[in-house]
């Protein structure tokens, strides 16, 4: 039965973590259209920077307060986000799309050259906040506590998401937007203000994953690009612009890797992309996503 | 046997004919962007450390000075082929040096050879690239071991150490070192651990960062011994969370490449007594102290120069441009003037040499280069912040011991895979 639990907790800290990009590409696509292919690197700009902050500014301290400084990523992939939108989106949102899938990708390359410029080509580690928590035994298995702390602050931002979107008036006009931009305009809503925001939330929650999973990991380059594509896999399946459908994309797709490293390793690489193609067939929009 | 660096560096002859002073050119493609780039820098850091010192002496010949122009691997294989041809067309380069991936130098290997142009892969060590994509060549060489010499130095130095291992579980990157390396382990298993038997194995995706469900699945299988070839940030990320699974203090573990790929990135946390791969190649800290003083020299330079300690890459890429700078010189001595490509071929085939990690040979039918193997136990010390190898516990292997001899016929997945099999004899358990 343990193991059953241990296999859970791993399937739901890959999720937490594909929820927080796969979120806010999907946020970002259900209110502006559009695809930010930049995305995986704000995610990976958020492990970088909470890492060097842990490992680099503050190495060697073991003070709890280390731990305030995770969110730190987070607020960094948002302020870079906040620049970007106004600065280098906004001219092209009359152009046709394939001219925002280019400016998305340079962004993307010139953010990961950035990287490489301030960081170097070796791993940056976090690791004290993930060996400070210790471990905990589940029966016969020793289990990390962080991991735990992960798919809390992947369920707490979820909720939070939910509730700002739903319960909130910025919510309303973000919904608004995202359904007539033109209509929502005219009523008066400030919609440059209304994609900047939507903009900075969405990166804010890329950082925000990166930010979290390093302690358990290490910052490395190329790590943006890797977790684009598997948050497109997540929004293939839940559905782009649909954020429940990112929950459960995340969800499904934390389940099938488990599943398949315990019971068929070979199809590891295989599996994700074969349900992607399923759903592509039985439902081309995602399973939450609404047909255009 | 002529010296190397400044710490064996003797008189320099002046050379024979008159000799150009047009810079020599390399064209150095490697990772620059990207994971890859943890191998890929200290491989540029090693051939632009030579560079500089045969340049300071006035260049190659005491005439040519060297000039590096670099290129990036990461570009992909087609791009990187189509780089390669723009190189020696439209730069000129007049030889060309690097790679790390196994999957480029099957594709770039054919191109070099219908260039013509001089090449000596650092890395990129796949037995494929002299075993099937140009099993005759003629103008590309490769300096680090051959890949297959990982996988086997890792199971004879489980068998030397853990003698009674039984059940055996592996975590491989899902391409082809993993595979080559899984294969070998294999083989060499069956021949000297014939008792020991597979009840794990997971293939997680190159630069993955997530290895809980592997950890969960290789702790559930309750195996004696882990086998892993994970690198780079791979395996930073790997044992960092398989530490706070417990997962050291219930099984052995040992690795490929561990320690080979960026010495300075693994953590004072990463526990002692693992058998810890370097590629078979070189640790910097082996042979250490003054025992091999082109080593001693060769670290200093590379930390004063570089603030980092050099890798297998590093020593691999240096010890490739001395091995250029050694046939020029041959090649002039018997015909003066500046050599053509095909007197430094005939210098570079059968030549003997020693560069940091210990000596070269080049052999002449397959242009590989063969050195002893190495491999170790991690060990944290005073000296340095991270773990090095147990310099009182190294074990080095004769490379002819495990690697395919002149002569044998190209087998399947590899000619040394079907030489184990066929030759090794298996020893008797009681």
């Amino acid at each position: 039965m343990d193991i059953l639990l241990i296999h859970l907790f791993n399937a739901l800290l890959y999720a937490s973590v594909l929820f927080l990009i796969a979120g806010g590409l999907s946020l970002i696509y259900g209110v502006m259209r559009i695809v930010n292919l930049a995305h995986g690197n704000l995610f990976a700009l958020g492990a970088f920077i909470t890492a060097s902050a842990v490992g680099q500014w503050f190495a060697g301290s073991t003070s709890v307060w280390l731990y305030l400084l995770l969110p730190l990523g987070a607020l960094g992939a948002a302020a870079i986000g906040a620049i970007l939108e106004p600065t280098l989106l906004r001219p092209f949102y009359r152009r046709p799309e394939e001219y925002q899938l280019l400016v998305t990708f340079g962004i993307l390359m010139i953010l990961e050259d950035v990287m490489r410029f301030v960081w170097g080509p070796y791993p940056v580690s976090a690791t004290t906040l993930f060996e400070q928590m210790g471990s905990m035994t589940v029966g016969d298995w020793i289990y990390p506590r962080y991991n735990l702390l992960v798919i809390a602050i992947g369920g707490l931002a979820a909720i939070f998401l939910w509730a700002f979107i739903y319960r909130t008036n910025f919510g309303i006009l973000l919904r608004a937007t995202s359904q007539d931009m033109r209509r929502a305009s005219a009523l008066g809503v400030n919609v440059n203000l209304v994609y900047v925001e939507a903009f900075t939330i969405g990166c804010f929650m890329a950082g925000l994953g990166g930010a979290i999973i390093v302690p358990s990991q290490s910052a490395v380059l190329g790590m943006g690009v890797d977790a684009l594509v598997l948050s497109f896999i997540v929004v293939v399946v839940g559905g782009l612009g649909s954020l429940e459908g990112a929950l459960v994309g995340a969800v499904i797709v934390g389940l099938l890797r488990e599943t398949a490293i315990s019971l068929f390793p070979e199809l590891e690489l295989a599996v994700l992309y074969l349900i992607a193609a399923l759903v592509l067939l039985v439902r081309p929009a995602g399973l939450f996503g609404r047909a255009t | 046997m002529v010296g190397l660096g400044a710490g064996m560096a003797h008189a320099q002859e002046k050379p024979k004919g008159t000799i150009p002073d047009k810079p020599f050119k390399i064209g150095h493609m490697t990772f620059f962007t990207g994971a890859g780039a943890v191998l890929g820098e200290p491989m540029y850091k090693g051939n632009l450390l030579a560079a500089d010192e045969i340049n300071e002496k006035g260049g190659l010949l005491g005439k040519r000075k060297i000039e590096i122009l670099k290129a990036d691997e990461a570009a992909g294989t087609d791009a990187n082929t189509k780089e390669m041809r723009r190189l020696k067309l439209s730069e000129k380069i007049d030889m060309f040096m690097g790679i790390t991936s196994s999957g480029n130098t099957p594709a770039l290997g054919p191109v070099a050879e219908e260039l013509k142009l001089l090449t000596i892969f650092v890395d990129g060590c796949t037995d494929f690239l002299f075993d099937k994509a140009v099993p005759n060549p003629r103008y590309i060489f490769r300096i680090t071991n051959i890949q297959s010499a990982d996988g086997s130095t890792c199971a004879l130095g489980v068998a030397m150490t853990w003698p009674d291992i039984k059940k055996v579980a592996h975590i491989h990157p899902d391409y082809s070192y993993g595979r080559n390396c899984f294969d070998h382990f294999s083989i060499v298993t069956k021949k000297v651990l014939p008792r020991a038997e597979n009840v794990s194995e997971a293939w997680p995706k190159l630069f993955s960062t997530d290895f809980t469900p592997h950890i969960t699945k290789t702790l559930g299988a309750k195996p004696d011994l882990l086998v892993t070839s994970l690198w780079g940030g791979d395996y930073v990320a790997f044992y960092k969370q398989a530490l706070q699974h417990g997962l050291f203090t219930k099984m052995k573990v040992a690795t490929t490449l561990a320690l080979g790929s960026a010495p300075q990135s693994i953590g004072k946390d990463h526990p002692d007594g693992v058998l810890s791969g370097v590629h078979s190649n070189y640790h910097f800290t082996y042979p250490g102290g003054n025992r091999w003083p082109l080593n001693k020299t060769f670290v200093e330079k590379y930390h004063a120069k570089f603030n980092e300690y050099p890798n297998f890459q590093a020593e691999g890429a240096y010890t490739a441009t001395y091995v250029l700078k050694t046939a020029v010189e041959k090649a002039n001595k018997l015909m003066g003037g500046w050599p053509d490509d095909d007197a430094i071929i005939s210098q570079i085939e059968g030549m003997m040499i020693p560069g940091p990690g210990g000596y070269v040979y080049i052999r002449p039918d397959n242009h590989q280069g063969y050195k002893d193997a190495i491999t170790g136990f991690s060990k944290q010390v005073a000296e340095y912040p991270f773990p090095i190898l147990d310099p009182t516990r190294i074990i080095t292997i004769p490379i002819r011991n495990i690697t395919a001899p002149p002569g044998w016929p190209k087998g399947e997945p590899t000619s040394t895979y079907t030489w184990i099999d066929q030759t090794w004899p298996t020893v008797k358990t009681a």
